[in-house]
């Protein structure tokens, strides 16, 4: 034994020992002296937490048609720090994704870890990018939402912003439902900054959006955006709408504006043709408000239909002002009244019924109140109290001037004559399901009070009628469906206060069977020319979109 | 002897120990190696997903009304829906037009096989009907 270890082994081996104690000393002074700071290196080296993002949900029509989707494309971001030829990287760059050179230098310059070059590209510029494979360019996955019908109910649709955040319309209302919850993904990643699979992996999966379930019908939608765009077009407006509405449910089956625009290139259109005017205008109704008169009068019992009135051939002075008829009538039943839409007739029988009553009837009709529909920028409309009104207001108000209604206010009230009577709120969501189909809130229809009694709906349906058969409203015929509705032409107001000459708004509303209505129907023109009666403009639109639906729900024509 | 024997057995040990651990670290390689793949096939069924949904998306883009009449338009094609005289209506098919129901069992079929089968109604609600109160 005493052989094996000699003085040079003895020697080796207290060398060993003292590296060991070395080596020992270091270990206590790293593990118990410096273990916090560089477990925290090591950690901002090694750990990495993900952000997962959920799916933006699908918004679909009634038959379950998409109208909104999210799909996934790749955006270019540049790590200054690693590139290495910036020149040559600019060029290439500039050259793919047709930016200036300047602007991508400028970028590829700055002294950042990660700086965007292009957001959300197209696939074919992905592959480019993916086959000049510069070292620090890289590409990130990022959603995008897109609208596959274009223009086809943008205005109900609305768009998202670039963080794909609700902007405008249901995109907007819905964005709580629609947009999901975020997840997130805690891992190891190696040297190269790949994740580490399975290694002190914890994840909480994120949760997709929910999906959004329109009233709307795509083809009813199309039908009525192809006719209000041709008439639009064909007579020089302004601005236009198209409302298809169930009387009964509410459900509204088509709501069409002009001008419009695509969501899926937002920054080619101008901010005004966002708008959505079916809610957001209101306008002086005109003569199409002579329902409400015309319903408070029959509703109070004050006089029958056949019941004359004089109309004073035409023109009619009260107070300072003088009225006049669009033609001279003389005496007239008040069922004819409505059906000539004279406006002194409505006046006489808008004095006998009075401010008060008018003014409740309005209210009843849901003039002056948002409709309650899930649009964002609903307005009110404008409706003064009697204490407000003039001398004359009266008699402007039975005739539809001074005061301010929508679209879809018009909508509502011809709905509740369509349906024995019942004010209905109008509704646009269906319901809210999860990716996987389960519901997850129904919209039911509501109807909210009785304007009138259904015996008087029905003879304001049959005066509306006569409207279509033989007065104003010819042009709306449909042949074998008997529509009913009422035409309207109000003047427009200058900006000197006065009632212009040259600018109207023109409208028709109605509904059809009239006896058993299974749509309402209302189109507005905003400055139509040089047409501008709402008998000769809007009539036949509604005649146009009435007759596609017909046959779009195979309704069989009656002889 | 008895030194070298514990020698030999220290040696042993030692080597035997690094072996395994040599054999644990292949297995955790091994381990790596294999999630890198799964994650590498995930990014790829990740992106074919990807590529369904834009071809989807593609072809939502082409069956849109808004689409379908502007290709119309540009070609000049003017439809209209038929009048009621040029639709002829046949009371009485010929055969060959006869759907004939495959699916109806005989009789010996029939007694050996346990329950019936549903079927669905013909009359099938189309959903277009409207929904009234």
């Amino acid at each position: 034994m005493h052989k094996l270890i000699t003085p040079r082994s003895r020697k080796i081996l207290y060398f060993l020992l003292v590296l060991f104690a070395f080596l020992a000393a270091r270990l206590f002074c790293v593990q118990l002296g410096a273990a916090k700071p560089l477990s925290k290196l090591a950690s901002g080296q090694y750990d990495t937490y993900m952000c997962l993002l959920p799916k933006r949900g699908v918004i679909y029509d009634r038959n379950l048609k998409e109208f909104a989707v999210s799909i996934n494309l790749n955006s270019v971001f540049v790590d200054p720090l690693i590139v290495e030829d910036k020149e040559s990287a600019v060029r290439e760059l500039s050259r793919i994704l047709k930016i200036d050179k300047d602007k991508i230098l400028e970028r590829v310059q700055q002294k950042k870890r990660f700086v965007w070059l292009a957001r959300k590209i197209s696939p074919d510029l992905e592959k480019a990018i993916r086959s000049v494979n510069i070292e620090g360019v890289g590409l990130v996955k990022e959603p995008h939402r897109v609208y596959p019908n274009g223009t086809l109910a943008s205005h109900i649709i609305g768009f998202v912003g670039v963080d794909e955040q609700g902007l405008e319309g249901i995109e907007l209302t819905f964005d709580k439902f629609l947009k999901g919850t975020v997840g997130w993904r805690y891992s190891i990643r190696d040297a190269k900054k790949r994740e580490v699979p399975g290694y002190k992996y914890r994840e909480i999966p994120p949760a997709d959006g929910n999906d959004v379930i329109l009233t709307i019908d795509n083809v009813v939608q199309a039908i009525a955006e192809r006719e209000l765009n041709s008439s639009f077009e064909k007579f020089n407006a302004k601005g236009g709408s198209i409302i298809v509405m169930d009387p009964y449910t509410g459900d509204i089956l088509a709501l069409a504006n002009r001008p419009t625009y695509d969501p899926n290139n937002i920054s080619e259109f101008p901010v005004e043709t966002r708008r959505n005017r079916a809610v957001s205008d209101f306008f002086e109704p005109g003569s199409s408000f002579k329902i409400v008169t015309a319903s408070g009068v029959i509703e109070e019992g004050l006089f029958s239909v056949e019941d004359e009135f004089f109309c004073e051939n035409g023109e009619f002075k009260w107070g300072r002002h003088t009225y006049h008829d669009h033609k001279p009538h003389g005496w007239l039943s008040f069922r004819d009244v409505i059906k000539y839409s004279s406006n002194i007739g409505t006046m006489k029988a808008a004095l006998i019924l009075g401010e008060n009553r008018l003014y409740r009837y309005m209210r009843r009709f849901g003039f002056g109140k948002k409709t309650g529909i899930d649009l964002p920028g609903e307005v009110d409309g404008i409706v003064r109290s009697p204490a407000e009104w003039s001398n004359l207001s009266l008699c402007s108000i039975s005739m539809g001037q001074e005061l301010g209604v929508t679209a879809l206010q018009l909508a509502c009230a011809v709905s509740s004559l369509a349906n024995g009577g019942y004010y209905i709120r109008p509704r646009i969501i269906d319901r809210i399901q999860d990716s996987t189909g389960q519901m997850v809130r129904r919209f039911e229809s509501k109807r909210l009070h009785r304007v009138v009694s259904e015996r008087n709906a029905e003879k304001l349906r049959e005066i509306l009628r006569g409207v279509v058969e033989e007065g104003t409203g010819k042009l709306a015929e449909v042949e074998g469906y008997f529509p009913a509705g009422k035409t309207g032409t109000a003047q427009k107001v200058e900006a000197n206060k006065t009632y212009s000459h040259r600018k109207f708004t023109s409208s028709f509303i109605g509904f059809l069977p009239y006896d058993k209505p299974r749509f309402t129907v209302v189109v507005i023109m905003d400055e139509p020319s040089p047409s501008y009666y709402g008998g000769t403009v809007c009539a036949p639109i509604f005649k146009k979109v009435a007759t596609q639906l017909m046959r779009y729900y195979k309704i069989e024509p009656r002889s | 002897m008895k030194i070298a024997l514990q020698i030999h057995k220290i040696i042993i040990s030692i080597f035997m120990l690094t072996l395994l651990a040599l054999l644990y670290v292949n297995q955790q390689t091994l381990v790596y190696q294999i999630g890198l793949n799964l994650k590498e096939n995930n990014k790829i069924y990740s992106e074919l997903l990807d590529h369904n949904r834009i071809l989807v998306y593609n072809v939502l883009n082409l069956k849109s009304p808004v689409n379908l009449e502007a290709k119309l338009l540009a070609k000049e094609v003017e439809l209209s829906m038929p009048h009621k005289w040029q639709v002829v209506k046949r009371d009485n098919s010929p055969a060959k037009f006869v759907h004939k129901d495959e699916t109806k069992r005989g009789f010996f079929a029939n007694l050996f096989i346990m329950g019936r089968e549903a079927e669905a109604s013909p009359n099938i609600n189309n959903g277009f009907s409207l929904k009234r109160h």
